[in-house]
């Protein structure tokens, strides 16, 4: 075998290989232990190997974690679809008239990753709280101050959109981008109003990376800490900051095990059951090759 | 060559070391081989660090409103060592990092309360010599071990911690929109006549062994013989109890603005007006006197050090991890404690933090500091609850949780 051969024999299994090793000992391993860890207990800060269901039964039972999920699960799809809408007329904008600036312009929304997510989230927490930029200048044209965006879900939601909407923009524009415009001339020539044309051509046909867009802000919304945390409010508690109690302060750390799967078993069945429902092959997807 | 040195280029050879090849250039699989070596050796290096060089390192799990950079920077200078710290926020949390081996990963701990004997019995640390720390000569008798017993063993009668910080749990309020008598209360904190203006902090023991006093104030349980026998402990609540504290946390929801996380939070709220009354540590009560001294704001607050019906209260220990042996270690944990608790070091933490000192520190304070940081008033702290563990941290967080998603 000539050394050329076996380079190009095992590029295959090393590009792979790596990932995978790398999925495995920093993905894979931390799961089994947390499902592991979510069927033994804790008792005042000592975990106890005792195998059983009571996390699961608590979770079931105790109510207040199904309202935590719930209200999770809601905040999620609200932020998620106001992204979507306003990342899409954004992204296409951009397109359209971004002309030879139009990465530029997708790039400055990435600008303020450039600062951490706490930074960003406390900034954001000066502009909507009390004292902040939006009611100190109601309040100094005599106005009374929105109190629905102090320490409120509302304010969690602004919050969330604020985090994420750079990614939904960023995957919404990169499907536009690699999007054929002359399908929509095409459709104009047969007769088609641009609004028609934009729903029966645009849109479908770019739905995949809409979809992928709303999947990358519905799932980090789903376990999100720190927005409810500084912006929600004594009302603000959501599935991923009650989680992020138990391994915190309250140290019951076998009940965040359980949380934490049933959050990855949801995170999972939101996918798919978005992903059944689309026809990939009609939606832009071009995952599937020549063949 | 030195015995126990690590060469911190050891990973880079220079030309005059690097492997040649047979005509004297360095041949691909040599240096292939060379850079293999260096980077194992470089990825390798933390963990094959002599025992000796440990000793040059001093790590801390501290809280980090407590680090004065210029003060341990001249600490480092004299004992040629370097402090790692690292912070946390409550004391579970530090607990938590301790049993899960951090016993070896740190020198000295901070715990407040009743916490240091939990992890003196559960042997997370370990003694230390007072005779080896002279600044505790300068505590103010309350805390000194014939009084504070909290930091003695009573099995050997030997101290396991010193104290550093103290203060409590009390009411910082607005003088214009809340009276004194109602702010000699708990029951403010639940009035409905404040409701939309009040806060409380996010931290969950607290909140439910300060509700927890009141509860049993009103359920005329508190002064009763207790189940376990003991007096009465607002971190050991029995179950009719936790249950009026689930009700009453719920009553109060509608009532908070917020709970806040940080003090800088806390001290704009209180500013703006937008709240009126808050539980706190009592240090954003002292900047809000000093911004008021300054001219900065117009707005005067007074603090409820303990209500009537029973206050929480803490006193900031420093520890000495029970990894570390007798030796040179245990002499610079040691020296590193009594700068902290130098007079001239807490004079300097009072101002940075805003706390109360266990050291008598009055002849370098003014009468204003000595009032402002309650130098007179050490004796009120016998009549606090000390923070502590709570007596089931599953059933308090179950109440917690449901109080939450109410």
């Amino acid at each position: 075998m000539t050394r050329r051969n076996f380079a190009s024999r095992a590029a295959g299994p090393l590009l792979l290989g790596v990932p995978t090793l790398f999925l495995l000992a920093l993905f894979v391993v931390p799961l089994a232990s947390m499902v592991v860890l979510s069927f033994w207990r804790t008792e005042n800060y000592h975990i106890v190997q005792d195998w059983n269901v009571g996390n699961y039964v608590t979770l079931a039972t105790g109510g207040a974690y199904v309202t935590f999920l719930i209200r999770s699960l809601v905040m999620a799809t609200v932020v998620s679809v106001v992204s979507v809408a306003v990342a899409w007329p954004v992204s296409y904008a951009i397109i359209l008239y971004g002309g030879r600036y139009r990465l530029l312009f997708t790039l400055a929304f990435a600008v303020p990753f450039l600062t951490g997510e706490v930074l960003r989230v406390i900034a954001l927490q000066g502009l909507l709280g009390p004292l902040g930029l939006i009611n100190g200048v109601l309040m100094a044209l005599g106005a009374a101050p929105l109190r629905f965006i102090m320490y409120t879900n509302v304010a969690s939601a602004i919050g969330l959109v604020y985090l994420y909407l750079p990614i939904v923009v960023t995957v919404i524009y990169l499907s536009l981008l690699n999007f054929d415009a002359r399908l929509i001339d095409a459709a104009k020539i047969f007769g088609a109003s641009p609004l028609r044309a934009f729903f029966e051509v645009t849109w479908p046909l770019n739905l995949f990376g809409t979809l992928i867009g709303f999947a990358l802000c519905f799932i980090p919304c789903l376990s999100a800490t720190l927005a409810p945390r500084f912006l929600g409010g004594p009302n603000g508690t959501l599935y991923g900051m009650a989680m992020a109690q138990q391994f915190g302060e309250s140290g019951t750390w076998a009940l965040g095990a359980a949380m934490g799967v049933v959050l990855f078993l949801t995170s999972i069945l939101a996918v798919l059951a978005i992903g059944m429902r689309v026809n990939l092959r009609r939606t832009g997807f071009t995952g599937f090759g020549r063949g | 060559m030195k015995p126990h040195g690590f060469n911190p280029a050891g990973n880079r050879l220079s030309a005059t070391q690097a492997p040649r090849g047979p005509g004297g250039g360095v041949n691909r699989r040599q240096m292939l081989k060379t850079l293999a070596a260096g980077t194992a050796m470089a990825v390798a290096a933390p963990y094959i660090r002599p025992a000796s060089a440990a000793a040059s390192s001093l790590r801390a799990l501290m809280w980090e409103g407590y680090l004065l950079p210029e003060v341990i920077a001249a600490f480092e200078e004299k004992h040629k060592v370097t402090f790692a710290p690292t912070f946390f926020d409550g004391n579970s949390e530090a607990y938590n990092k301790l049993r899960v081996g951090g016993t070896k990963d740190f020198d000295l701990v901070q715990a407040d309360g009743f916490w240091p004997s939990l992890y003196f019995r559960e042997k997370l640390i370990r003694t230390v010599d007072y005779a080896k720390i002279p600044s505790t000569q300068e505590l103010f008798p309350v805390f000194k071990p014939d009084q504070y017993k909290l930091l003695t063993d009573d099995a050997t009668g030997v101290q396991f911690g010193v104290p550093f910080c103290w203060g409590s749990y009390g009411i910082t309020y607005n003088t214009a929109q809340m009276p004194a008598e109602k702010a000699a209360s708990i029951e403010c904190l639940f009035d409905p006549a404040f409701g939309g203006k009040l806060s409380t902090s996010a931290r969950f023991e607290e909140n439910i062994a300060l509700t927890g006093i009141l509860v049993a104030t009103r359920m005329g349980t508190k002064d009763k013989p207790r189940p376990d026998g003991k007096s009465f402990n607002p971190y050991v609540l029995t179950d009719e109890e936790l249950d009026g504290v689930e009700k009453l946390l719920i009553e109060q929801k509608k009532l908070l603005l917020t709970r806040y996380q940080d003090n800088a939070t806390l001290a704009q709220l209180l500013e703006s007006g937008a709240v009126v009354a808050a539980p706190e540590f009592a240090q954003v009560y002292r900047q809000l006197l000093n911004k008021q001294a300054k001219g900065e704001i117009d707005t005067t607050f007074a603090h409820t050090l303990v209500p009537k019906e029973g206050g929480l209260g803490w006193v900031d220990t420093w520890l000495v991890s029970s990894g570390v042996a007798d030796g040179a270690k245990f002499d610079v944990c040691q020296s590193f404690i009594d700068t902290m608790t130098s007079k001239e070091t807490m004079k300097k933490i009072a101002m940075a933090s805003g706390c109360s000192t266990t050291i008598d520190i009055r002849s370098l304070s003014t009468p204003e500091e000595q009032k402002l940081y309650l130098m007179d008033r050490t004796g009120e702290l016998a009549s606090m609850y000390m923070f502590d563990q709570p007596s089931s941290t599953e059933k308090w967080e179950r109440v917690w949780s449901r109080m939450q998603a109410a």
